[in-house]
């Protein structure tokens, strides 16, 4: 589970130009489940994502995740409730690495390099044997039949492939939580039904699925549970999908 | 302890794997980097064998050597005087030596002739240099032409070549029997080309060498420090114009590295953003910056050295030997014997490599340092 507590963001504190895109948000996400957070550009999507997924600290308020499948510790130990609000960055990186798998709106694949290199690449870090990591990785590509592609160079790929590729990444650490921005932004309607059914697959795994979209095809998808509406960093109204 | 060894690798691999994305940019880099550690390499080389050919040289040489003076010019030095000098308190020896030089206009060479200390075995024998070997083309065996002073030709046959601890002293040598040599320049019995004189105690030639000069008001006593004062001064004037040249080359590549530390690209920098929002820590990103660094680096620097090891010591320094040899660069050729300075490749190592690799962490430590939330907004 994840738990937000009275969490806010600002940006440019101090400066002339201050920003805040999150104001005393407070959010419980529950596991194994398929959560949206809808809201129009700018309603603070994209930075609750960032806050949740360790790639930011919140200006205030907690953020505490709970439940199996928190890893990452320098121990390589798993632990019940973390309060990740104030991890030193080396901390937080391995939270990351080990816990959520984040699929971006462009991909963000490396270009000049092979499929098989990018979906590894997480992996690099945690000092796992090259072999495995290989093995897994293709297992990966299979599971999301774009294994011929393996040797191929990313920018090779239609947009269905990378969007598996992308997907195959996110999945290599084997991480508890899915987290995706967007991520139909730059398909059509049958590849983003198709991205929807695959990580819907993902909750009988047990994994958690937060995916931040303004697009109907993801926030009506039967495979949600709970839509968050978000407009200028506040949460309008939350609840599960009937 | 696994865990961090197969991290490197794994980091490492996908450094190298890396590298070659960028493959005409990393090359032309892998080129420029080359040829400079070459041309440093080539220098600390080059000064390195010189100055060792120079110390072999004043090893052997004598502590004083005396020359007869006529009119301000050297002149044979009559063989007597050997017994009055070394009566002088202090002096343990007194050589006479016979020496001098010989063109041959078929090869455009200047040869050095100098009479045998070992005992040759006979007239018309002769062990020559090896600089001497290759312009005529010689080997034990054959005959080495030489012309008289009154032009009649004489043959003399090759006993050895000699070895090759110091080109700088035997490359152009032609040693002789006494009797040869003296046939040959017609040398007038009783003289000799100079004298060579040993001391037992260092500190006593200053006062020997004026008590020749005041017994043989003709004489000129040369010490060997006189001799290295004249070697370093013109090592010196080498020396500097090596230090221009490597001035000019270590400017090169601080450019060079500059350029580098300051031209990450929007590409690259992006790139990182990606790796740090999939779980790359800030310290992750900079050793695969090191380890790209460290690849062209280390290649480079391996290249480079062994180019310059190639043009030094088998191409003769042929890049700048006109400029540095000065008249040694007449025939006959000389090669510099190989020998590298250990120390000398550890600074250059440091010199190089180092700045470079650092040069290539610090942009990419400041991009690494950002908000991994960067790539999710790019």
């Amino acid at each position: 589970m994840i738990a937000l507590h009275d969490v806010t963001k600002s940006f440019h504190s101090g400066k002339a130009n201050p920003f805040t895109a999150i104001r005393n948000i407070s959010l419980t996400i529950a596991p194994a489940r398929l959560t949206v957070l809808k809201g129009p550009s700018g309603s603070g999507k994209t930075t609750l994502l960032t806050l949740i997924g360790c790639m930011a600290r919140p200006t205030s308020g907690r953020i505490v995740l709970s439940g199996n499948g928190i890893s990452g510790f320098p121990g390589g130990e798993e632990i019940r409730e973390l309060d990740i609000t104030s991890l030193p960055e080396r901390f937080l990186a391995g939270i990351r690495r080990a816990t959520f798998g984040f699929i971006f709106q462009h991909f963000n694949l490396l270009r000049g390099i092979t499929v098989l290199e990018n979906v590894m690449l997480p992996a690099y870090p945690t000092g796992e044997r090259h072999g495995e990591i290989r093995k897994r990785a293709e297992e990966l590509l299979a599971l999301f039949d774009v294994a011929r592609h393996a040797n191929s160079r990313v920018d090779l790929l239609s947009g269905g492939e990378t969007q598996r590729v992308a997907i195959a990444r996110a999945l290599i650490n084997r991480p508890s939580v899915i987290v995706a921005d967007e991520p139909t932004a730059h398909l059509d309607t049958d590849l983003s039904r198709e991205f929807m059914e695959i990580v819907g697959s993902f909750k009988s795994d047990g994994k958690t699925v937060l995916i931040a979209s303004h697009d109907p095809l993801v926030c009506e998808s039967p495979r949600v549970d709970t839509v968050v509406e978000m407009r200028d960093g506040r949460i309008l109204r939350s609840g599960s999908v009937p | 302890m696994n865990r961090s060894v197969e991290r490197h690798r794994n980091v490492l691999d996908f450094a190298l794997s890396s590298l070659l994305r960028r493959k005409g940019k990393n090359v032309s880099l892998w080129v420029v980097y080359t040829l400079i550690v070459s041309l440093i390499a080539a220098i600390v080389f080059y000064t390195h064998a010189l100055k060792r050919e120079a110390a072999l040289i004043l090893q052997g040489a004598p502590d004083i050597v005396v020359q007869k003076m006529v009119a301000g010019r050297h002149d044979l030095v009559p063989v007597g005087y050997v017994e009055k000098i070394a009566a002088i308190r202090g002096v343990r020896s007194v050589r006479p030596r016979l020496w001098g030089y010989y063109y041959d206009a078929a090869t455009g060479a200047n040869y050095t002739l100098m009479a045998s200390d070992d005992p040759l075995p006979g007239p018309g024998a002769a062990d020559i240099g090896s600089g001497v070997a290759r312009t005529l083309h010689l080997t034990e065996g054959d005959f080495l032409p030489i012309r008289a002073t009154d032009g009649t030709p004489t043959l003399f046959q090759v006993r050895k070549v000699l070895p090759y601890a110091s080109e700088l002293a035997s490359s152009d040598l032609i040693l002789l029997s006494e009797g040869d040599l003296r046939a040959l320049f017609d040398f007038p019995r009783g003289f000799a080309t100079d004298l060579a004189v040993t001391v037992g105690n260092p500190a006593e030639r200053p006062t020997i060498a004026a008590k020749i000069a005041g017994q043989f008001p003709d004489s000129r006593p040369i010490l060997n420090s006189e001799i290295l004062r004249t070697y370093d001064s013109i090592f010196d004037w080498r020396g500097g114009m090596m230090v221009v040249m490597l001035g000019v080359a270590v400017l090169a590549f601080v450019i060079f590295a500059w350029d580098k530390a300051t031209g990450l690209s929007a590409e690259e920098r992006r790139e990182i953003g990606i790796l740090k929002s999939v779980g790359w820590e800030t310290g992750d990103v900079l050793l695969l910056k090191f380890w790209e660094g460290a690849a062209i680096s280390l290649a480079a620097f391996l290249c480079g050295t062994i180019l310059a090891y190639i043009q030094v010591f088998f191409l003769s320094a042929s890049l700048f030997e006109p400029a540095l040899k000065g008249w040694s660069v007449l025939y006959p050729r000389f090669k510099l014997v190989p020998d590298v300075d250990p120390y000398q490749l550890a600074v250059l190592f440091f010199l190089t490599v180092v700045p470079y690799t650092v040069a290539t962490i610090i942009p990419s430590w400041r991009a690494a340092t950002v908000d991994p939330d960067a790539a999710m907004r790019s």
